[in-house]
């Protein structure tokens, strides 16, 4: 547990972070801007997923169904009717809680790999359909140009924007993590079946959990198109979702803030290693090992161990026992 | 849609066979990795690369040898030990010192091997296409049922089957074959009985890689060898061996004809759709045993 | 963690940081008189990197040329981004190339979707130049065109349109339509149905059937096609599925029963990997052939291609050599390097075809229009492979919507 003193020191540093950040835009060249940006997109999908991976132990591999199906659609809603653009940006995050409480239903009666499985199967029905209903969702090709209003559209503004909607999905994630719901979440992950046996209704824990995650998933759907300006399918291809997943691993997948790191890592190494050599996936593969091997405990884990000057908790000792 | 045919028995089992002939190969391929699976209980990502890495092997290998049926078969032979030999020192060098560790950064590794043999393969072959030929015997194609299947796709049909029975003779009759079953089971008790678990993950690993490059092999002279492979089958596996059973055989084979002949039906009743069946069909099986057909070692 | 691996971690830390921050000092060079930077982002990875690569040696070759006279007393340089065929990493790379390397215009790719994405959100909006050169999606000067567009790649109201006049010629009546089941395959089968129905009003469609793309065994479907019995089949498939196609054809005995026609079926980086399992009796339509027409210039191209990259041109580079010139003569005709004069400059502009003539980029569409050539593969003694025979050529205006066309499908 957190002293408070230790508490007000760690809030202190994210404000700080936060302000660094505000002030950012002034000093480095727009590229970097908008590289953050697609940064703070790709945290604010990694956070949502980890809330259910990594605090909930639920095997989520499909992810990214809920994320294209936030961004498909704010897309459609401000492309193709004449809706006020709020109606997309709220109607994205919801369609895309709709789509994780009928996904979820299936998926919370399995365990382990076979939830992700069968996830992976509906997820890939999504896609197939996305993928293939030229006259809704513009098929393979997807739906570009899409209008943003000029509120939002320069890279400034939508810097700003995502960086203000990252600090509150950060604050309520946080909060619903430090809530008695989530405190249920984590006992669940540690042990499924003592919690059941004291009576918690583990899958509707589990299901809520689920909801809240694609939700949030949505979120970062939406940023993303008013970021980029374009939707493709793909968004909810399983490639992505396998990405989050890795982001989340690397980032530290115990940890609150460890997602953000993992996307951050992620997206700037495929940028910037693109720039050198084609070969990038081959340098990002050989870092990913070198992390493996040399911070165990992901990225994130590292620096908290830096910073208290001990070994961070054995956390994980439990994980191996728990999978039947 | 117009179907402007009518679907005889002759097309209907013309499409059966087919579509058991793909099945083998998937089979091939979902049983090394229901190996791994089952063994080391890792989702090894980096097995749509070995197969990947499987087919080009095979293409270096008849194509240094001439190219004729002498050549592939030889290929068809070596190329699995090259790419188990691959795995060997993948796990030898790296894989195995993180065993003790939680398995899902297991599965953050085989991601890493996946992107690395991606980039290594188009280092060292090159973007273009390839093609193997099939050995002068299985080429063409005979008339069954009035319809033509081509020899190669027959040559599967007997094939796939001797692969799985080979399989279940070694792992019933040999020692290694034994520990490793024992090991999927209940791991603590093979280690409890001073047999050195490691080198037995090594096997099972070095095993579905041998059995990926197999896999790899055997659909090489039906299709075009290029890069991108890998991703066309892993999620196809994945699927199979979990409607199947983890880490059970049997249930890959299961599981492989489940996909390969609701792909093919599939094509014949609604081919708008195709794309779509097999997941129907993995959602279906789940709904009704969530833990695969068969039994699973987990 | 022992003090071995964390100096060796940070040793590879500090190369790594090192190696960020000087490369970009060693590569801004010395240039005086501004260079022009072209930007290309195109897909170097999986199965389209086959087509990237030769587009990039096209565009090499042409550059070489070019550079020896120079433009605007400077010199053309590329820089290139691997997408790997995915439209979010096209888009971060294409802002990188415009916001950091300050690209003059940008050049690509293979993948339609990131081909309508980058001209949609980042061409249009930013004004900033984009030549595509692969992709074949007729909607990115169709539909979809725009000032800050162009194309120098066959898209498919060409190839549709190509296949449907020169089947019309053929005396098929019942036709089958098959293949991959994504928005290429559908608009290839769509302009040439269309055309080929206009031309030839008896033809009779009896079936369809679309595979997933990449699907690796194709012999259900031809054995159900078979079963129908049509009078010619029409494929709409591509790259890596098109290898497959070719080889499902010849293993079933299908290519010598019934006839068929497949856009690019005649593109050699499909059929040299066949070698003598390439089926004889397809047939198909392109832009480019490395071995027609046979003439001096075609020859002197081919074989200069052939000396630097060991293999003869395909229909990329091609289409990239086209682009090369096009742009060193928009910039030559502009005065400056300006990015609206180059555009006013490129409409209409007409450079040389590297097969003999000349191919202009039409100013209404901001479509390079070029003739198509329709033929059957065969075997021939001069090479082990097949290839194209009995060709016919097309001219460009007899293949491409009109300005009229172009000009309804944008108003809507």
């Amino acid at each position: 547990m957190a002293t408070v003193d230790e508490k007000r020191k760690r809030i202190l540093g994210y404000a700080a972070v936060v302000l660094f950040l505000l002030f950012l835009p002034i000093l480095v060249p727009r590229f970097y801007i908008y590289i953050l940006t697609v940064i703070f997109v790709t945290s604010i999908l990694a956070m949502s997923l980890n809330l259910v991976a990594g605090h909930g132990g639920l095997f989520q591999f499909h992810h990214g169904v809920f994320y294209g199906i936030g961004a498909y659609t704010a897309a459609l809603i401000l492309a193709k009717t004449s809706l006020p653009p709020l109606v997309g940006f709220i109607a994205g995050p919801i369609a895309a809680a709709a789509a994780g409480l009928i996904i979820g239903l299936f998926c919370v009666r399995l365990s382990r790999l076979y939830f992700g499985m069968l996830q992976i199967s509906l997820g890939s029905l999504v896609w197939a359909i996305t993928f293939r209903w030229y006259d809704f969702t513009g098929g393979d090709d997807g739906i570009h140009g899409i209008p943003i209003p000029a509120l939002l559209s320069s890279i400034n503004r939508s810097y700003y924007f995502i960086l203000t909607i990252l600090v509150i999905v950060m604050i309520l994630l946080y909060l619903i993590l430090k809530s008695p719901f989530g405190g249920i979440l984590q006992a669940i992950r540690d042990n499924p079946d003592r919690c059941a046996a004291v009576g918690i209704n583990v899958r509707r824990h589990q299901l809520v959990a689920i909801v809240i995650a694609t939700f949030f998933a949505g979120v970062a759907g939406v940023m993303f198109v008013v970021v980029e300006g374009t939707v493709f399918p793909d968004l909810m291809f399983w490639v992505l979702s396998l990405e989050i997943f890795i982001m989340c691993l690397l980032g530290g997948w115990f940890t609150f803030s460890g997602p953000i790191l993992g996307a951050a890592i992620i997206v700037s190494l495929r940028t910037f290693a693109g720039v050198y050599t084609e070969y990038w996936t081959l340098i990002l593969g050989i870092i990913l090992i070198l992390l493996i091997f040399f911070l165990p405990e992901g990225v994130m884990g590292f620096i908290t161990e830096k910073m208290k000057g001990k070994e961070p908790e054995a956390l994980r000792s439990t994980e191996k026992e728990v999978d039947q | 849609m117009d179907a402007g045919h009518t679907i005889t028995f002759a097309v209907i089992a013309s499409h059966f066979l087919v579509g058991i002939s793909r099945a083998m190969i998937l089979f091939v391929v979902s049983s090394g990795l229901s190996f791994v699976l089952g063994v080391l209980r890792v989702p090894n990502v980096a097995h749509g690369s070995l197969y990947m890495l499987g087919a080009f092997v095979a293409h270096t290998i008849a194509t240094y040898f001439g190219g004729g049926s002498v050549a592939f078969w030889f290929a068809l032979i070596a190329s699995p030990f090259v790419v188990a030999l691959i795995g060997l020192v993948a796990e030898r060098a790296l894989f195995c010192h993180l065993y003790e560790r939680e398995h899902l950064m297991l599965l953050l590794f085989t991601f890493a091997l996946m992107l690395i043999f991606g980039d290594l393969v188009k280092i060292f072959w090159g973007a273009d296409y390839r093609s193997l030929m099939a050995p002068d015997l299985l080429r063409g194609a005979v008339t069954i049922f009035s319809s033509p299947i081509p020899r190669y796709n027959l040559f599967l049909l007997i094939a796939g089957p001797i692969i799985a029975v080979a399989l279940y003779l070694f792992s019933n009759n040999t020692l290694i074959g034994k520990i490793a079953r024992a090991a999927a089971v209940d791991r603590e008790m093979v280690g409890a009985i001073g047999i050195n678990v490691s080198w037995v993950f090594a096997f099972a690993f070095v095993l579905g890689c041998f059995l990926a490059g197999l896999g790899g092999a055997l659909v090489s002279p039906t299709v075009s060898v290029t890069l991108g492979m890998d991703h066309d089958i892993i999620i196809e596996t994945f699927l199979i061996v979990t409607i199947g059973g983890l880490g059970n055989m049997w249930g890959a084979m299961v599981g492989s004809l489940i996909f390969g002949i609701t792909q093919s039906f599939g094509v014949l009743f609604l081919p708008q759709f195709a794309i779509v069946f097999p997941y129907i069909a993995v959602v279906l099986v789940l709904m009704w045993r969530p833990r695969g057909i068969l039994k699973s070692v987990w | 963690m022992t003090h071995k691996k964390k100096d060796f971690l940070a040793v590879i830390l500090a190369g790594v940081s090192a190696l960020l921050l000087i490369s970009p000092l060693a590569m801004t060079g010395t240039a005086q008189a501004r260079n022009i930077k072209v930007g290309i982002i195109d897909c170097y990875s999986g199965p389209a990197a086959v087509y990237g690569n030769d587009a990039l040696n096209g565009f090499k070759l042409a550059l070489e040329e070019i550079n020896k006279q120079g433009v605007l007393g400077g010199k053309i340089e590329y820089t290139t981004r691997d997408t790997k065929f995915k439209v979010d990493i096209a888009l971060n790379m294409a802002k990188e190339l415009v916001m950091r390397e300050e690209v003059d215009l940008l050049v690509g790719t293979i993948n339609s979707a990131a081909a309508l994405a980058v001209s949609k959100t980042i061409a249009k909006e930013q004004k900033i130049p984009f030549i595509v050169w692969i992709s074949k999606d007729e909607k990115i000067t169709g539909a979809e065109g725009h000032r800050y567009v162009f194309s120098t790649a066959d898209n498919t109201a060409m190839g549709g349109t190509a296949g449907g006049v020169g089947l019309s010629k053929k005396p098929y009546k019942k036709y089958w339509i098959a293949g991959d089941d994504y928005a290429y395959g559908h608009a290839i089968a769509d302009a040439a149905w269309r055309n080929l129905k206009a031309l030839k009003p008896d033809v009779e469609k009896i079936g369809e059937s679309w595979w997933k793309v990449g699907e690796p065994d194709l012999v259900p479907y031809l054995t159900s096609i078979m079963g129908a019995k049509p009078d010619a089949v029409i494929f709409c498939t591509g790259g890596a599925s098109m290898t497959n196609t070719l080889k499902a054809l010849k293993t079933t005995g299908m290519a010598a029963k019934i006839p068929s026609w497949i856009h690019t079926a005649i593109d050699h980086a499909v059929l040299k990997p066949l070698a003598a399992e390439g089926p004889e009796g397809v047939t198909g339509t392109i832009q480019y052939l490395f071995y027609y027409p046979e003439t001096p210039e075609n020859k002197a191209f081919v074989d200069s291609f052939q000396k630097a990259y060991g293999t003869p041109p395909g229909f990329p580079a091609f289409n990239a050599y086209l682009t090369a010139h096009f742009i060193a003569e928009a910039f030559k005709k502009a005065g400056k390097i300006d990015k609206e004069k180059f555009i006013d400059a490129l409409e209409g502009l007409k450079v040389k075809n590297p097969v003999g003539g000349m191919v202009e980029m039409r100013a209404c569409d901001h479509q390079a229009v070029y003739p198509m050539y329709f033929g059957t593969t065969k075997k021939v003694p001069q090479y082990d492979f097949v290839i194209a025979t009995d060709i016919t050529t097309l001219k460009g205006d007899e293949v491409l919507p009109t300005c009229d066309e172009i000009t309804k499908s944008r108003g809507k």
